[in-house]
């Protein structure tokens, strides 16, 4: 296994719950809710990490902890061995430019005013990124890298298709030059066919730019399809992490077994049975 | 960004889609407006050429003359061609309604994207203070900064901006709180961007339209006020001309010289037509403000 890249340790986010009237005035402290219950893992350099949950498990909070959208309770994010947690300011940005997400949502992750060029463009200026002087090259390049054709740059979001949306956002993560992607449920809203292409394309990606992808979603197939690893996550606690194939194949935790027996398989387990169409 | 090949492109065809929209009167609204109000922005631009007497020139023999030939407005008490006086009073009341509307509207929605945006104490403050504002009758507060600052047009300039912008203020603040949750919005903090990016690149040209529209209910009301307040001798001072001073200057010959404030008041009410069709034709939505 090569370099750890980022390195996880004891996170931990609890939600506060409302306080009730009586609470309140007797000023006790209201109830919190464990969103995220010490939490610890490593990614390595080029390594796909895949984190799988039911909803509500705290994946989705988890990963915005990584890049400090929510702030974390507890716990230790390195990444290269500087802290996350105690970025201020530039060096906060800094952090957030080596590790890009990627939005569940392609139709509400872009802004709907601003044309594909302009919003990668300004990503990569933004950061002053190598080649970003030169407009136009730089926004084929990075359209290329996500096999969009470079005429897509003039298209506002509203002409594109959920892929191609979605390819768009993840273009624009890389055009500011990041180590570490964090795909949340990035693939989730787009129809099978279409995530099929997404998930070699972020294959492709780790291969080409040597990119570590930390891979959240609730689809253990669409896990399955790109992890080295799998991280099982349930009520806030990864209960199972391992290679991907001993999760899948020898699950030792009880979540882990329930969770791939009540995934809905693509094809029918009893093969004979007729499938009459339109009944 | 703006070097992209793209851009004039794009700024062109938008500009052409308006101009289509325009002939082919698929909007009538904002076709009818925007031609009445363009006449009388060049009418008052024009009016040292168009005017054909000084505003102020004084001409007792020929006062309080009927519209004719030579006077196509008649003439006031001290023998004044209204109409002079009109073109003039136009090109004072236009500047100075549009100057306070749009920088009531600047301040109002800078501050309140600013507010939606960063929330806490600053949101707090700033929300109070509007509160504050709104809580009182309009014309009382613009009263009350007049009486401040001295009657003329700069005392209802600066009273209509200190109670103007809190309504932009809250259209603005209202949208920026929906907008904040926006996945686009999240994803300028996980880009990197800075605040300043993501408020005013990224949020601001999401949420303008609706003060924009607002704009030109509050354009109208603006005029009627300043009108209102030179009617009252607050405004304009003599002998200096505007709508609402020269509607004043009529109202003790109103039966015998009936022109002197119908027409200034038939002008003005233009004015509010002009632009409530505008504000129409753009609510109607089918152009677009900026790109989509």
């Amino acid at each position: 296994m090569s370099e750890t890249l980022l390195s996880v340790q004891d996170l931990t986010k609890r939600f506060k719950l409302r306080r009730s009237l009586g609470e309140f005035v007797t000023r006790r402290p209201g109830d919190s809710a464990l969103a995220v219950d010490h939490v610890s893992f490593d990614l390595a350099k080029g390594e796909i990490l895949g984190l799988a949950g039911g909803s509500g498990s705290g994946k989705t909070t988890l990963a915005r902890m990584l890049i400090r959208l929510v702030e974390p309770d507890e716990g230790v994010i390195t990444v290269d061995g500087r802290s996350v947690r105690d970025a201020r300011g530039h060096e906060l940005r800094e952090i957030r430019r080596r590790m890009q997400m990627v939005f569940q949502d392609p139709y509400a992750s872009l802004n709907p005013r601003m044309t594909v060029g302009t919003a990668i463009l300004e990503a990569g200026r933004v950061h002053h990124q190598p080649g970003s002087e030169d407009g136009d090259a730089f926004v084929s390049k990075f359209l290329d890298l996500v096999r969009l054709s470079a005429s897509t740059a003039v298209r506002h979001p509203s002409e594109l298709s959920g892929g191609q949306r979605q390819r768009v956002a993840v273009a624009r993560a890389l055009a500011i030059g990041p180590e570490v992607l964090i795909a949340d449920e990035a693939v989730s809203a787009l129809d099978v066919s279409i995530q099929t292409q997404l998930l070699n394309l972020f294959l492709d990606l780790r291969d080409e730019l040597g990119l570590a992808i930390l891979f959240v979603a609730h689809q253990l197939s669409v896990i399955a399809e790109v992890a080295d690893r799998v991280a099982i996550m349930h009520l806030g606690v990864i209960v199972e992490i391992g290679a991907a194939a001993e999760v899948f194949h020898n699950p030792q935790d009880e979540y882990t077994k329930s969770l791939l027996a009540s995934h809905p398989r693509s094809v029918p387990l009893d093969a004979s049975r007729e499938i009459r169409i339109g009944e | 960004m703006s070097d992209l090949a793209t851009r004039p492109v794009m700024k062109r065809r938008r500009i052409y889609r308006l101009w289509r929209s325009f002939l082919r009167a698929q909007n009538w609204e904002l076709s009818t407006g925007l031609v009445i109000i363009a006449m009388m922005v060049l009418a008052a631009l024009l009016a040292p050429y168009i005017a054909p007497y000084h505003p102020n020139q004084i001409n007792i023999v020929d006062s309080l003359q009927a519209p004719s030939w030579h006077h196509w407005m008649g003439t006031d008490f001290v023998g004044r061609d209204v109409f002079s006086r009109v073109l003039y009073g136009l090109r004072v009341d236009l500047l100075v309604v549009a100057i306070i509307t749009y920088l009531g509207l600047i301040v109002g929605v800078t501050l309140g994207t600013i507010s939606g945006y960063v929330g806490g104490w600053f949101d707090a403050v700033i929300g109070r203070v509007a509160d504050t504002v709104i809580a009182f009758p309009f014309i009382v507060l613009v009263l009350a900064v007049v009486a401040i600052v001295g009657p003329g047009l700069k005392g209802v300039g600066i009273g209509i901006i200190i109670v103007g912008w809190a309504l932009y203020f809250r259209l603005s603040r209202s949208e920026m709180l929906v907008m904040r949750e926006q996945p686009f919005i999240m994803a300028t903090k996980a880009l990197g961007f800075s605040h300043l990016r993501a408020i005013f690149r990224h949020a601001l040209p999401n949420l303008i339209r609706t003060s924009l529209v607002y704009s030109t209910v509050d354009v109208v009301v603006n005029m009627l006020v300043i009108a209102g307040l030179s009617y009252l001798g607050l405004g304009q001072q003599a002998p200096g001309a505007d709508l609402g001073s020269i509607i004043a200057s009529g109202q003790g010959y109103l039966l015998s010289a009936w022109w002197i404030t119908t027409i200034p008041g038939v002008v003005l009410m233009l004015f509010g037509i002009g632009v409530s069709l505008i504000g129409d034709g753009i609510t109607r939505g089918d152009l677009t403000l900026g790109s989509r």
